[in-house]
């Protein structure tokens, strides 16, 4: 079956994935962090049973002490689960989808922690999935909640709905005319947040940004998506304006030429010169300066980041078989 | 452990970090970690750790320090530890601290009242109903409707009953 981020999406040219995730708790059991690795394991058998007792075929189920770091890490590089939870073993479980759409992670900071991942702008879609799942669990479970104060989460920061959406934007154009900083105070004015995806800093890795709802309290979970709906529109809008003036100029044309002429040819890539390049050439498709799918590059950017080189390709263990391998796949992707 | 980086405290903030594909693991005392602009699990959220627990100290009188805090009677998590770690012990904690907690929880979320989903909006999945059982309520309802002269609802749910019936001697 074909992973969910090799389709393309909903205003594809900028946005890359839409992501719901759904914190919840079981309320007989204590918090993970007040939980031993027998309590935690009891936690993730009663939601393990309520999953395969409603025939959720194609979820496989994976203790976290069962994979290797590398498999581990290339976990957290997809998104499909947190960095934090990649460090995690005895008593962590991970609950995921054929097509990796779905995840749940088992005893990270709260009990469940629901994640549906859809390609392009889908925030809708993606809610209506995890709603579903949520209301079949929420069925079996006693779930932590009160009327006051919604869902009880073991960190306030999620009260609520305890829903954190995202969206992922690639947005080179924006970042190349100094807007990002600008940008990134305004959204938080809205009460939503901005940031990098891969990597933090001034300027993240590959010109990929995460912009998610900040406030889970006294708000709906269709007012908050409905307004980080509207803000990455906005920001997709401003993103294609900034990208039409770019491409203009000779400079910044040359610029992008010139990425996809090392992608094609290097022997040694790493990371972060992967990134940079890819991002230079994802504005060259996305406006029709190449010919290239951009599912092709959402693919690539998805799978040479390093832990998920080195679990593609057990050889490509050490920094520079990596850069080699990077290197090889990338030509290989792009003649 | 000792903290990493002044050798002095115990460590008690530990760090994962995954840089360019490799797993760094750092432990630090509170002071070197937040001196170090490390903030653990509020990071994500872009609440600043100190700013946090500053907000969360501003609503603790100095008196109700160490020893004397109330547990909570479920897990035995007392305020104090929910101050210091940024953490609740469990869903019953909210309830035993829940006057001492709302100042901040309103600091985070400028507002202190739920609204969106509800465990009670979730739709219960009813077992499906044997036409037994189906028509066993029926007839009680018409008993209810024709002890209290409501004999159009009684005629309604007669009919109901027939139909049922009736499909029952087709089959």
């Amino acid at each position: 079956m074909s992973k969910w981020y090799i389709e393309k999406g909903d205003q594809g040219d900028i946005v890359l994935s839409t992501r719901i995730r759904l914190a919840r708790n079981i309320d007989e059991f204590p918090f993970p962090a007040k939980l031993d690795a027998a309590g935690k394991n009891a936690v993730n058998s009663a939601i393990r049973t309520v999953l395969f007792e409603n025939d959720c075929k194609d979820f496989s189920y994976i203790e976290m002490k069962d994979l290797s770091r590398v498999q581990a890490v290339s976990l957290a590089e997809r998104h499909l689960i947190s960095p934090e939870f990649a460090a995690k073993k005895d008593g962590s479980a991970l609950v995921i989808s054929e097509d990796e759409s779905v995840s749940i992670m088992l005893c990270e900071e709260d009990h469940i922690r629901l994640q549906v991942m859809k390609a392009g702008l889908a925030l809708e879609e993606a809610y209506d999935i995890a709603d579903k799942l949520d209301n079949m669990l929420g069925a079996k479970l006693n779930y932590a909640f009160d009327e006051r104060i919604g869902y009880l989460t073991q960190c306030p920061t999620n009260l609520g709905t305890a829903m954190r959406a995202s969206v992922m934007l690639h947005l080179p154009a924006l970042t190349r005319c100094g807007q990002m900083a600008r940008l990134s105070n305004t959204v938080s004015k809205l009460g939503l947040t901005i940031r990098g995806a891969y990597g933090e800093g001034s300027q993240p890795k590959g010109d990929v940004y995460q912009i998610s709802n900040q406030i889970t309290l006294g708000i709906t979970e269709e007012t908050a998506i409905a307004n980080l709906k509207s803000i990455v529109l906005q920001l997709v809008a401003q993103e294609r304006a900034a990208a039409a003036e770019i491409i203009k100029k000779p400079a910044e044309e040359d610029k992008m030429f010139r990425a996809l002429g090392i992608l094609k040819n290097a022997r040694l890539l790493s990371t972060d010169e992967f990134m940079e390049l890819a991002s230079l050439v994802r504005l060259g498709a996305a406006r029709g300066i190449f010919e290239i799918p951009i599912e092709k590059i959402n693919e690539l950017i998805v799978s040479m980041q390093p832990a998920t080189v080195t679990a593609a390709n057990e050889q490509a263990d050490s920094p520079s078989a990596r850069d080699a391998y990077r290197a090889k796949t990338v030509r290989e992707a792009l003649e | 452990m000792l903290c990493q980086n002044c050798g002095k405290n115990e460590a008690t903030t530990h760090i994962k970090q995954i840089i360019n594909g490799d797993m760094a693991e750092s432990h630090l005392c509170s002071d070197c970690a937040a001196h170090l602009g490390y903030s653990d699990m509020f990071s994500g959220f872009g609440l600043n750790l100190s700013e946090f627990f500053g907000g969360f100290l501003g609503d603790v009188k100095p008196a109700v320090t160490a020893g004397k805090s109330p547990r909570c009677p479920k897990c035995g998590t007392s305020f104090d530890e929910i101050v210091r770690d940024g953490r609740v012990g469990c869903a019953d904690c909210y309830r035993t601290f829940y006057d001492k907690l709302l100042p901040s929880i309103q600091r985070i979320h400028g507002k202190i009242k739920h609204s969106g989903k509800t465990v009670a909006s979730v739709p219960v999945q009813p077992k499906a109903e044997t036409k037994e059982e189906k028509i066993e309520k029926l007839k009680a309802a018409m008993s209810e409707a024709v002890a209290s002269q409501n004999f159009e609802d009684a005629a309604k749910i007669r009919d109901e009953i027939k139909a049922l019936e009736g499909g029952e001697s087709n089959e």
